[in-house]
């Protein structure tokens, strides 16, 4: 059974600026899902319409079965939701801050009283669980948000850019956390993040969002195979696409390969590299520097959308 | 940061479905913990309306004769100055709307399974309790300084059903104000032409009779004016001068009647508005 469900869903704000365009895609219960993109890919948007916070233009989406339109109580109750940017009682303890979640989603006291414990243990917050939010670091806040999601043990759980903004440590003690969240059987997780090894490394299916649409969608293992395993970059300095064009002329690059900025980067899909770097010599187009590195889910953002992720980020 | 977890325990069970009264009752909780945690949200309203009639009351009523009725000056200014505090309660409650959009746990709240109504009702019913507390105070004040007060038990009813409906339509437009306006700069400047400036107009100084005829006119048609007449109907002056003020009917009962239906009125319909206005803004 599909935990989530989407098909058509469309975002148009007011003044016509369409964030979301017709999405489809499904996922199945207890897989870790990632939507990848960059700021305004449409991401946000897309767990907005999920989560009923904001109101979709066209479309639907069922969230365990329930229809986030025409039932979002009962598409609420099956879900939650940790937000981009903190979203929590900063005057009141951590601890009030679970049992507030416990109480609004139909938790017991008891039951809410044994869960803040649990997840106050597994997510290293036993000691802070009495004081107040505001004297919380970031990273124990975003520790605290994802402990709050988990009180209700809802069966979709949302992270929206859940390590954004948290230093490198934290940021990876964090995904150990969540890649701890897949013992978890019963739940979905559905990630947003710009970050793409933090997809490579959580996510059973990922969809690469641009500019409102998907633009790819399947495992990460299986989107890296249409790269192939290697990759080789070229930096030049005259127009990189001009570069490109010339070398898939002489059979050098397959449509596959893409320029973006002063590089181009070309997958190798099987052939040896000093090959390749023989016929690019070969070719006369002038590289400045010519690396051979494997391939990443950056490099399949990249040459389904053309635009560098990181700069937009 | 503790040792890496390695596991999350499985569920206990699935949560049942919150009753809104439940619902509602732990969204009240928790607006009334953010409220007593910012003592000065408590304090800061009573200062000013404590003055009115512990300090300006007497200090008028010396001066200029008071109202050369047999009402007590001090006592009159005292519920007048009740007009002025429920105001400046809720819009400091309202301005609470605010930090939680910007920056406290609204979203949360948006996501949670109650409807939306419940987080303005939660809020009202924390934003009655305070006023509640801070009227007492203030009567009980002015009482110790030497207001002379009628109690009666339909007085007092009187008085207690006026200052509720008054509480309700007043976190009704600091609610409805909070959704509507992008800033808490914005929201701070309009506060005086909400929370003051009917204060004015609506008799809580001097009987509305005193205003030229205009003003008297526009009196009559603000729900504070109908309030403070209830509310001085119900403590200060069982003949209803305030009410005949308004009516101009014989039949005080009646135009106390009709001045809670005012206010009723305009109750049920800034809190419904109030409803409206936060449920479309908070989803976009």
């Amino acid at each position: 059974m599909n935990a989530i469900e989407v098909a058509g869903l469309s975002k148009t704000y007011a003044g016509g600026v369409e964030a979301v365009r017709s999405i489809d895609f499904d996922v199945p219960a207890g897989e870790v899902f990632g939507l990848l993109g960059p700021n305004g890919a449409g991401k946000s948007t897309t767990i907005g319409m999920l989560t009923t916070t904001i109101v979709p233009t066209a479309g639907r989406a069922r969230l365990d079965g329930h229809d986030v339109a025409r039932d979002p109580l009962a598409a609420r109750r099956v879900s939650s939701v940790v937000f981009q940017e903190p979203v929590v009682d900063r005057g009141l303890t951590g601890r009030a801050n679970l049992e507030l979640h416990g109480r609004l989603w139909g938790v017991g006291a008891d039951a809410t009283a044994r869960r803040v414990a649990e997840l106050a243990e597994v997510l290293g917050l036993s000691e802070q669980i009495d004081r107040e939010v505001g004297s919380y670091s970031g990273g124990q806040r975003r520790r605290l948000e994802i402990a709050r999601a988990l009180v209700s043990s809802p069966r979709v759980l949302f992270l929206d850019e859940p390590t954004v903004g948290l230093d490198p440590r934290i940021r990876h003690e964090l995904l150990d956390v969540i890649a701890a969240l897949r013992a978890r059987e019963e739940m979905t997780i559905l990630l947003t993040t710009h970050y793409l090894d933090e997809a490579q490394r959580l996510c059973d299916r990922v969809a690469i969002m641009h500019r409102g649409e998907i633009v790819g969608l399947d495992r990460p293992a299986a989107l890296l195979a249409g790269l192939g395993a290697e990759i080789l970059e070229l930096r030049v300095s005259g127009d990189a696409s001009a570069a490109l064009a010339s070398l898939r002329d002489r059979g050098v690059a397959t449509d596959a390969a893409f320029a973006v900025g002063s590089t181009v980067t070309i997958p190798l899909a099987g052939r040896p590299a000093a090959d390749a770097i023989a016929a690019v010599n070969d070719s006369g187009v002038r590289a400045a520097g010519v690396t051979t590195r494997a391939s990443t889910l950056d490099d399949v953002y990249l040459r389904l959308t053309g635009a560098e992720l990181a700069a937009a980020a | 940061m503790a040792a890496t977890p390695v596991a999350v325990p499985l569920p206990a069970g699935r949560p049942a479905r919150a009753r809104t009264t439940s619902a509602l009752a732990t969204l009240a909780r928790r607006r009334a913990a953010l409220t007593a945690a910012n003592p000065r949200q408590i304090a800061v309203p009573l200062l000013t309306p404590i003055m009115f009639a512990t300090v300006i009351a007497p200090a008028l009523k010396t001066a200029l004769g008071g109202l050369h009725t047999n009402i007590d000056y001090t006592a009159f200014v005292s519920v007048g100055t009740v007009g002025l505090l429920v105001p400046l309660a809720a819009t400091f409650a309202g301005l609470s709307v605010l930090v939680d959009r910007d920056s406290g746990a609204q979203r949360e709240l948006l996501a949670a399974p109650v409807p939306r109504a419940l987080l303005v009702l939660g809020n009202l019913l924390v934003v009655l309790a305070l006023c509640a507390f801070q009227v007492i105070a203030l009567i009980g004040v002015a009482a110790l300084r030497g207001a002379d007060f009628t109690i009666s038990a339909s007085g007092v009813a009187w008085f207690t059903g006026a200052a509720v409906l008054f509480a309700v339509l007043s976190y009704g437009i600091a609610e409805t104000l909070a959704s509507r306006v992008p800033k808490q700069e914005e929201y701070i400047a309009a506060t005086p032409a909400i929370a003051i400036v009917p204060w004015f107009f609506a008799g809580a100084l001097f009987p509305i009779a005193a205003l030229p005829a205009a003003l008297t006119a526009f009196a009559k048609v603000l729900p504070l004016t109908h309030a403070l007449a209830l509310m001085r109907y119900g403590l200060v002056d069982p003949k209803g001068t305030g009410l005949h003020d308004i009516w101009g009917m014989s039949n005080t009962t009646a135009e106390a009647w009709l001045s809670l239906g005012v206010v009723v009125a305009f109750a049920a319909a800034l809190t419904l508005l109030a409803i409206r206005v936060f449920s479309r803004s908070a989803v976009r």
